[in-house]
Order: C-alpha cells, then structure tokens, then sequence
C-alpha cells in the first residue's frame, strides 16, 4: 500500500516535472515579465486615465477636464523654462564629459608606473549616488563652508567671494561640475575601450602609406570610434536629461526657479504642490521626448554587438 | 608567412623607436602626464574634503583659512548622526532592501536570460522591450507608482521599494547575463541532457556554476543601483522604510543648523559600501555601463 502511494506520488512528480521541463522556456522567463508588468504597464494604464482628469489632493472627485492637464503644463512658463535648462544643462555637461573623457582616454592609453591604480581611481565616481555627488559638492562649494572660494583667492591673489549656488551663471556651472565629475569616468572607460580596440595594425599601415601621426589621428582613430562616441553621448543624453538628485542637494532648483530641470518641475507639481493630474501629464511628455533618443539607443544596442566594427 | 615576420619587425621597430623616443621628455608627454594629474586631484578632492570634515571637531568646521587636517580627530559627527539623525534605521533598510534586489533580481533575471538565450524565447521583441526599460524615465513613472502604492498600502514599506528596484535592476540584469549565457558554449548542457538531466537540472547543476561570475558582478550591480537610488526613496518612503540616500540628503540640503560634520559622517557611511563593491566588480564595467555593447 505504501509501496503503491510512493510509486503513485513519485509518478505525478516526474509528470509535472516534465510538464515544467516541456515549458521550461516559458516559465523561466515568466517572473521577469510578469513583475516588469505589473510595475511599469500597470502605473502607466493607470495614469492614461489621470492625464484627463483632475487628480489633486486638495480636491475630492475626479472631474474629467479633457485636455486641460496638457495645456496647463504646455503653458507653463516655469515648465518651459525647465526644459531649456535640462537641454542646456546635459548638452554642456555631455560636452565637457566627452571633451575631458576622451583627453583622457587618450593620456591613459598607453602603460606607465601606476595606470593600474590610477584605472581603479578613475572608476569610483561611477560608484557614488548622485546624492550624494551633490553633498560633496554643495560641502566644498557651499559659502561660508566650503574651502573652495578661499582656493580661488589663493590662485588669483585676490579675493574672491563667489555665492556657488545663488549666483548667476556660477549655479549653472556647479551643475556641471558635479555632473562632469560623476560621468567623465563613464565617458573615460568607454572611449578607452574602444581606443584600445583599434588595432595596431591599421595605425602600421597608415605609417607606411606615409601618414603623419596627425593624419592617422584624424583619418584611423576618429572615424573608427565614432560609433562608440555615439553610443557613449546617447547613453549619457539619456541618462542626464533625467537630471534630479544633484539639483535636488546642491541648489533645491534655485534660486527661484532658475535651475528647475524637468524632473524636478514635475516633482514639485507631483509631490510638493500635489497637482498629479498636471504632473502625470507633464511625465507623459517628458517620456515621449526621452523614447526618441532611448528608441534609437536601444535599436543600436539590439544590433550584433561588436561595437567597434559595427 | 613572410607577411607575418615583416609585421613582426617592424612591430618590432615601432617599439623600440617608442622606447628612444621616450628618453626625451617631449612637451607633449608633460601635457599628458599634467592633465593625468589633475584629474585625479578632481576626483579625490571630495573624498578628502568630506573624509576631513567627517572627522573636525565642530569648532574647526568654519575656520578661515580652512583646517586641512584637524589635530583633534573625532567620532563624535558620527555617533550624532547614527544615533540621533535616523542614520541606523536608513543603513538598516538600505542594507535589506539593496539585499533583497540583489538576491531576487539575480534568480529572475538570469532565469529569463537564460531562456531568451538558449531557447529565444520571446524573439527580438522581448529583448527590446526589456531592454527599453532601461531607459524609462524614473520621474515618468513615480506618480502613477505613488499612486498604485497608496491603494496597496506599500507606501512607506521595504517591499514596495524592493519590489520596484527589482523592476528597475532587471533589464540590466537579464541583458548582462543574457550577453554571458550567449557566450556559453552550449555543449556542456547538452550533454547533461544526454546523460540524462532534465531541462532544469542541467541549468541548475552545469549552466548556472558556470555563469557564476556573470551572475556574481551582475548581482553587485544590482546591490550598487539599489544602494545609490534616490528619487524613489525620497517620494516613497517617509518614516519606517527610508534608505541612506534620503537621509543624507535631508543633513544636506542647505544644511540647515550647520550640519556640515553630521552631513559628511553619513556621506561617509553610504559611500564606502558601494564603492568598495564598485571597485571589486570594475573589471566588468565597460560591459556592464553599456548593457554589453562595448566589450572592456
């Protein structure tokens, strides 16, 4: 009797684990899918709905407004401005990124005593929340705190008194500077990658043809890492055009409004003014502006790896 | 042949050419050497500064000229802010979310991974939307997941914060451990397989020892994501469930009372965990920055 309920459970067992086994592909994939689903096509079915109506805290009901959401955000000056200063702010902070990273891809290229360590050094930037970038910026840019303005004074040889995130375009440049010292190692890594991919060989042939080491920089180097530069800008546009948690430390979108990027503006909409429906709105715009440069990254991305050759 | 041996030459000649031209030092070796300099004065300076003010006893905070190295090092910055700033509770929820997102976004995702690259499953249209993930906007979506939060009552829990890091570590997950299992040579599974494993002892027993170091950095960088986010925590959580993050930059935000020292202890303690992975994984960074499509 016992012998027979073994024989019938362990039946059932190998038959529900080939049941598994014949749909492994499906089940193996499934949590992934499901959970992605349920965070990301649920909230936005969700806020389809929030777009077009007036969703406030501070007001029961939720009446259907139509349009109005939209209209209010398009017609925002605050909301326009924003998004001059998130263009303005990740094209210089990707254009000093990329300028510094590449100068710098190209000093480290070869070996020397303390590459290694020095590699190792130029990586951890990438490893620090951009909070916390923020704190360690506002501690050493902040007056009356932070050492840098006495710095200044030193170099110059007469005082200085800069206001780091109340002056203008000195907020501007604070950003940057942060933003610059988080991402110059991603630009940095990738470019070095893609430098040292280029073999050695074109550059001896290049020689021979008589080129100068000039030519060869313009005519080898820069045409065979153009791919890798685009991939690297459209990574890092994509990336920046969320600006928020170094805004949020080191200037808390002031003064005034001045440095309100568009995550922070719809933030404050969202979470400190608590007007959703105008925030769900201005997300849904901010994201179809995103999806043109992630829909390109990611069919790049999708393309048969090899970068370099590609 | 004989084109091999003349390469072989005159890489030979390029070298030593190399060699001879470097004992002279030329003013571009000084440029390079100069900008190597400051650049690594740029990225240690914040460390040092706040690393120093961690330390100063509060007297030597606003000296002018600044105290580069205080003669009196103290703990004190940092007992107020673990003990009295909420610094404890932040490090432990930090700890077992950041924990959680490891453990789950490792076992979902290389499960999925392995079964696009092995069976394909999903097509080029799976990859791509998995992949488009990970460039939603984080501010795009807080408000309707703020939303959905409040009537499943996971506002302010761990769980709603592992469950929506999970979500945003996974397409980087999936996609690095799908770029490992690719390059996997099937052979061994398959003859697993023969041997007579079924489908999923040969991924438990053969396919999964051997991605160990893909799963191993793809787990420190889900560990080093869920460490560092920021604006999630900050709309999401409030009291019980709110990460380091959030709390450094509530000592940080205009610094309100002068918390300079307090502010920088924090920092201090946030920072060295995800670094001190960051440099164990940096190997893999190339890869892992650009979802594997630039090889390091």
């Amino acid at each position: 009797m016992a012998a027979h309920a073994d024989t019938y459970g362990r039946r059932r067992l190998r038959a529900a684990s080939s049941l598994l086994d014949a749909h492994i592909r499906w089940v193996l994939v499934a949590p992934a899918v499901l959970l992605i689903l349920f965070m990301t096509i649920y909230p936005l079915g969700y806020s389809m709905w929030v777009n077009f109506v007036n969703y406030d805290f501070a007001i029961p009901g939720h009446r259907w407004v139509a349009l109005d959401n939209f209209k209010t955000v398009w017609d925002d000056p605050i909301a326009r401005h924003a998004l001059w200063v998130t263009l303005g702010l990740s094209a210089a902070a990707v254009a000093v990124e990329l300028v510094l990273g590449f100068l710098l891809a190209l000093a480290m290229l070869r070996a020397f005593v303390g590459r290694r360590m020095l590699m190792v050094l130029f990586v951890v930037p990438l490893f620090v929340s951009p909070v916390i970038v923020g704190t360690f910026f506002s501690l050493i840019l902040t007056r009356p705190f932070g050492p840098t303005n006495y710095l200044l004074g030193k170099v110059l040889g007469h005082t200085v008194n800069i206001d780091f995130t109340n002056d203008h375009p000195w907020y501007y440049v604070s950003i940057v500077l942060a933003d610059a010292w988080q991402w110059t190692p991603f630009m940095f890594v990738i470019l070095l990658a893609g430098l040292a991919s280029i073999s050695d060989q074109l550059y001896e042939a290049a020689e021979i043809d008589g080129a100068s080491p000039r030519q060869s920089f313009f005519f080898v180097t820069l045409p065979l890492l153009t791919p890798i530069v685009l991939l690297a800008v459209a990574f890092r546009l994509v990336d920046s055009l969320k600006f928020f948690d170094v805004i949020y430390v080191l200037t808390r979108g002031g003064p005034g409004t001045s440095t309100y990027t568009l995550s922070y503006y719809l933030y404050e909409q969202g979470f400190q003014l608590f007007h959703l429906g105008m925030g769900t709105a201005g997300s849904w715009m901010f994201m179809v502006v995103i999806s043109v440069i992630a829909f390109w990254l990611v069919r790049r991305l999708l393309k048969p790896v090899d970068a370099v050759s590609a | 042949m004989t084109t091999d041996a003349l390469r072989l030459r005159r890489g030979r000649a390029r070298g030593a050419s190399r060699v001879v031209r470097g004992r002279r030092v030329r003013p571009g070796t000084i440029a390079r050497f100069l900008f190597i300099a400051l650049f690594t004065l740029f990225v240690l300076a914040p460390f040092y500064w706040v690393a120093v003010t961690s330390i100063k006893p509060s007297d030597d905070l606003l000296a002018s000229p600044p105290i580069w190295f205080p003669k009196h090092p103290t703990a004190i910055h940092y007992a107020t802010s673990l003990n009295h700033m909420r610094g404890w509770l932040g490090l432990k929820n930090s700890v077992i979310i950041a924990s959680f997102v490891t453990i789950l976004s490792v076992l979902i995702g290389s499960a999925a991974a392995y079964s696009m690259a092995r069976f394909r499953t999903g097509g080029k249209h799976l990859a791509f939307w998995v992949l488009s993930q990970r460039f939603l906007p984080p501010i795009a979506v807080v408000i309707p997941v703020f939303l959905m939060f409040r009537t499943l009552s996971l506002v302010d829990s761990r769980l709603g914060l592992i469950l929506l890091y999970t979500v945003f570590a996974l397409p980087f997950t999936i996609w690095m451990m799908y770029a490992y299992f690719r390059q996997m040579p099937p052979d061994l599974e398959e003859a697993a397989l023969v041997d007579g494993c079924s489908r999923w002892q040969a991924l438990w027993k053969v396919a999964w020892p051997l991605a160990a170091p893909g799963i191993v950095s793809a787990g420190a960088f889900a560990f080093i994501f869920s460490w560092t986010e920021f604006l999630f925590a900050l709309v999401l959580t409030s009291t019980k469930a709110v990460t380091l993050p959030v709390i450094v930059a509530g000592t940080a935000v205009e610094f309100q009372g002068n918390l300079y020292g307090e502010a920088s202890a924090l920092t201090m303690v946030s920072l060295v965990p995800a670094v001190l992975l960051g440099i164990l994984v940096q190997r893999h960074i190339v890869r892992g920055l650009t979802l594997g499509a630039v090889q390091g």
